[in-house]
């Protein structure tokens, strides 16, 4: 029936003798297996996106989909925690991912579903929300002036204030959560304990397919290969695709803390704090009414002074870091140091020694919240003004500390081109971002969102999905929104964590303190994926309303109205030069 | 040179083509220009992306008939093209013939230019899911006129931006009538003679911008929506749809349905058979 007409004949014989010529190539030279999509690591980003793609009926019907891990991920799936301790590396997940994560709506469950949006993967069902903690409010303030701002849920005007501005989730929940949820998706094919081997192109038959070697010997050829596969990225190398980025000459130490809960007369341990000190922000964030989660973002060679010490000089100095004044701090800094230079570490009596020292020349008050040692604390009335800084720390959950350097990098394109076509980049392997807003993660989680719906759109309209045309609207969604919000969070940085005189003095007799914590404000409140409906499109305009904010102060516009004239100039050429200068001189490299 | 004609054998025999003659040059050549038909950022990247909106006009376009005919609401759009015989009149390099394939159509894509053909063959060949045997596509080197004297009628006949080249629009329009089974589709997209399609697509895209290459376009060739309205008025209500680029962001979009000023350029243009066959299209004056 379908060989009627005889120029069809002639195309079908042809295709026989094709065909046997393609079995000859299979058979001695490449045994691949042929895949729609091929996923490279097995991170929360890479995981997020296979159940985002096996939550599209029409794309695990229809698409072959492989994720290739070379980890073990039985020991995420496995995860199972003691009560009451947490692990160090924890995400805020704003109100967007968070709906991204849950089941797709009634109404997109309609016949409508294969018309709209992937929204809601049906992960949610999967974390164990009990670990995961609501953030209600936030507290904010400059290290120096002590300019504080705080905000809460109820004034963001969320739909839904009880859900809090974001949830703070150890990333292993959420992993565990995302591979759950690929259990049920048995159409998604996870590959772990496999290495990616080699990425090179297939120059057989002009295809110009990226093949995949596995260190198993498969070969897996892709139509789409998508990077999820880190700062690293193989396959950003692969698609050649240039990064570039610096590292900011900062640690960050993350440790899970333990401390009393709350009085009954206070609010419950549901506020973030976060204070910029000169050496960089040092946050508080909360995981259950007696523990919290800590990063402090601090010069290397303090960070390694402070985790050679004994754990409970740690604890002394995340309660004073968030107490003392920055000169007290900055004295213990030095001490520290010191102590650390002459090979005998600081011990815990020492340190709380020259703590209480420091308090006293600072008259402060052993009843007042900012003392460091106050037991009683919890007890009867609350201190007056007793939720300005978190809980005091009493000890540090042991095998939690630790520390990584940080760094800004943003790939050049997230879609290859030309011989490195057929591929995209999500999540770490198209950007890394300085912690302070809490993005890293929601920027990958919105990557996947953004992807997913991308290749869905294209496979409906019949598209090739690995083809640039069917990818650009990725790239065209995603790529100016990360890009505006990692200049405004690496601005921001900068801003706070400089010690050129001329800034720090604006800073600390609160000249432009108020506006830069607004925008910082702003910041932080767009971390909260403001609404819980469709809020993407409006964050993206919001992002550039931060970032004008950042840049009218890179200006020096309203400091140079209250200045006089010279030193005008020289705080607005200083300003200049600190955001001109992308990290320490010789730092700033092209990967 | 034994080395040479060695691989040029292996070439020709990978390209599979029906011709044990074919020379090896022609088909080199064939390889470079599919390169340009299928370089997405190359000079059909216009095509590329408007191709994926005649995709969804044609695929709501059936989607809605079908739901209106079997009063259920529950046929999804990927299912509607599945099975269909569909005829790609004018089919270049197959942008459209396999978004129209992959939906599951068994597509015939047809060009009265060889080398196109041929282009279209090796593009496919490239695809595990096109490539032949494929039920799903095949190409044939031959003009609308000589498939009339087959037997073969299709559910659907697309031609798509080959209307304004054609020499005779109204018999062109007629054997693609003839071409459809009774109660079948035939889908169209061509550009209109207006100031401003000849704005756009002549003075900006081929002379300004030298997007595409000059002499693409005649201005005198562009056909206004009220002609092939009318060229097909013995059929029940044509439906013509604006097409219209968004150069901010480098998109093509469907104009809203009766947009004012939305067809004075690129459009798309829908009819349907009567089930009956009471005019195949001829009726045209």
């Amino acid at each position: 029936m379908l060989l009627l007409a005889n120029p069809r004949r002639n195309a079908f014989n042809c295709a026989g003798v094709w065909r046997k010529r393609l079995s000859t190539i299979n058979n001695t030279k490449i045994n691949h297996e042929d895949c729609d999509i091929v996923i490279v690591g097995g991170g929360p980003a890479g995981l997020a996106l296979a159940a985002a793609l096996g939550s599209s009926p029409s794309l695990r019907r229809n698409l072959s989909i492989t994720l290739v891990e070379g980890g073990d991920l039985k020991k995420a799936e496995g995860w199972a925690p003691i009560p009451g301790s947490f692990s160090n590396r924890v995400s805020s997940l704003t109100n967007t991912s968070q709906t991204f994560l849950k089941s797709p709506s009634i109404q997109n469950c309609i016949y409508h579903i294969l018309l709209t949006s992937t929204t809601g993967i049906g992960v949610w069902g999967h974390i164990d929300e009990a670990r995961t903690c609501g953030i209600d409010e936030m507290q904010v303030w400059d290290g120096i002036s002590g300019a504080r701002i705080a905000f809460s849920a109820s004034e963001l005007n969320l739909e839904k204030p009880e859900l809090g501005m974001a949830r703070l989730t150890e990333n292993f929940n959420l992993q565990r959560g995302l591979l759950r949820r690929l259990k049920d998706l048995p159409e998604v094919r996870l590959l772990q304990q496999t290495k990616v081997k080699s990425i090179v192109q297939d120059v057989e038959e002009h295809r110009q397919w990226p093949l995949v070697y596995l260190e198993n010997d498969r070969v897996l050829r892709a139509r789409l290969l998508i990077g999820a596969d880190g700062f690293n990225s193989p396959v950003r190398a692969y698609a050649n695709i240039p990064s570039f980025g610096w590292s900011y000459d900062t640690q960050a130490i993350v440790a899970t803390m333990t401390h009393p809960p709350r009085g009954a007369f206070e609010g419950p341990n549901t506020t973030a704090y976060q204070r910029f000190l000169p050496t960089g922000p040092i946050a508080f964030l909360p995981l259950s009414p007696t523990a919290s989660s800590l990063v402090w973002s601090t010069k290397p060679q303090l960070a390694a002074a402070l985790l050679a010490c004994e754990p409970p000089v740690l604890a002394s100095m995340i309660n004073a870091a968030f107490r003392l004044p920055e000169l007290s701090v900055r004295y213990l800094h030095t001490r520290i140091l010191e102590a650390q230079l002459s090979g005998t570490p600081i011990t815990p009596s020492e340190i709380q020694q020259e703590i209480s020292w420091r308090e006293q020349s600072h008259s402060i008050d052993q009843h007042s919240i900012y003392a460091s040692a106050n037991a009683a604390a919890t007890i009867g009335m609350p201190l007056e003004g007793s939720e300005a800084v978190p809980p005091l720390v009493t000890t540090l959950q042991p095998g939690t500390v630790a520390s990584f350097p940080l760094r800004l990098n943003h790939a050049e394109a997230y879609i290859g081109e030309g011989l490195g076509a057929r591929t995209a980049l999500v999540g770490d392997a198209a950007h890394t971002v300085h912690p302070l807003a809490g993005q890293g993660l929601n920027m990958g989680l919105g990557d996947v969102e953004s992807l997913a719906r991308c290749i869905e759109n294209a496979f409906l309209l019949g598209g090739d999905i690995g083809s640039h045309t069917a990818l650009l609207p990725y790239a065209q969604d995603r790529y100016l929104e990360n890009h505006i919000l990692m200049a405004t969070i690496d601005k921001l940085h900068k801003i706070y964590s400089t010690d050129l005189q001329p800034i720090v003095w604006a800073r600390s007799v609160g000249l432009e303190v108020l506006n830069e914590l607004d925008s910082l404000k702003a910041a932080i409140m767009l971390t909260a994926g403001s609404r819980t409906d469709d809020a993407q499109r409006t964050s993206a305009t919001a992002w550039n309303v931060v970032a004008k904010g950042v840049e009218t102060l890179v200006a020096a516009a309203d400091a140079s109205k209250i200045l006089a004239g010279g030193l005008q100039n020289l705080l607005s050429s200083n300003l200049q030069r600190l955001l001109n200068t992308e990290g320490a001189p010789g730092q700033q490299k092209r990967v | 040179m034994s080395i040479l004609r060695h691989s040029a054998r292996r070439f020709v025999r990978a390209l599979h083509t029906s011709n044990a003659t074919v020379n090896a040059d022609e088909i080199a050549h064939f390889s470079r220009l599919s390169s340009q038909w299928w370089d997405h950022q190359g000079e059909f990247s216009f095509l590329h992306k408007m191709n994926p909106v005649r995709v969804q006009f044609i695929r709501d376009k059936l989607l809605e008939i079908a739901r209106e005919e079997n009063d259920d609401l529950d046929i999804q759009p990927t299912h509607v093209l599945r099975d269909l015989d569909v005829l790609d009149v004018g089919c270049g390099g197959g942008l459209l013939s396999e978004s129209v394939a992959r939906l599951g159509a068994r597509t015939h894509g047809v060009d009265a230019s060889e080398s196109n053909i041929s282009i279209a063959k090796v593009h496919a060949s490239a695809d595990p899911k096109l490539s032949p045997p494929s039920p799903f596509l095949s190409y044939e080197h031959t003009s609308a006129e000589s498939l009339l004297t087959s037997p073969k009628r299709y559910d659907v006949v697309c031609s798509m931006e080959v209307l304004e080249h054609v020499d005779n629009p109204a018999s062109f329009l007629s054997t693609c009538a003839t071409l459809v089974k009774p109660g079948g589709h035939l889908f169209l997209s061509t550009i209109s003679r207006t100031p401003l399609a000849y704005a756009l697509t002549i003075f900006l895209a081929e002379d300004v911008l030298r997007k595409v290459s000059s002499g693409t376009h005649t201005y005198s060739k562009f056909i206004k929506p009220n002609e092939l309205i009318e060229f097909f008025q013995n059929y029940r209500d044509p439906k013509v749809r604006g097409l219209i680029y968004n150069p901010l962001l480098a998109r093509w979009h469907l104009a809203a349905r009766d947009a004012w000023g939305g067809t004075d350029c690129n459009y798309l243009f829908w009819v349907r058979k009567p089930a009956l066959e009471s005019g195949d299209g001829s009726a045209a004056s």
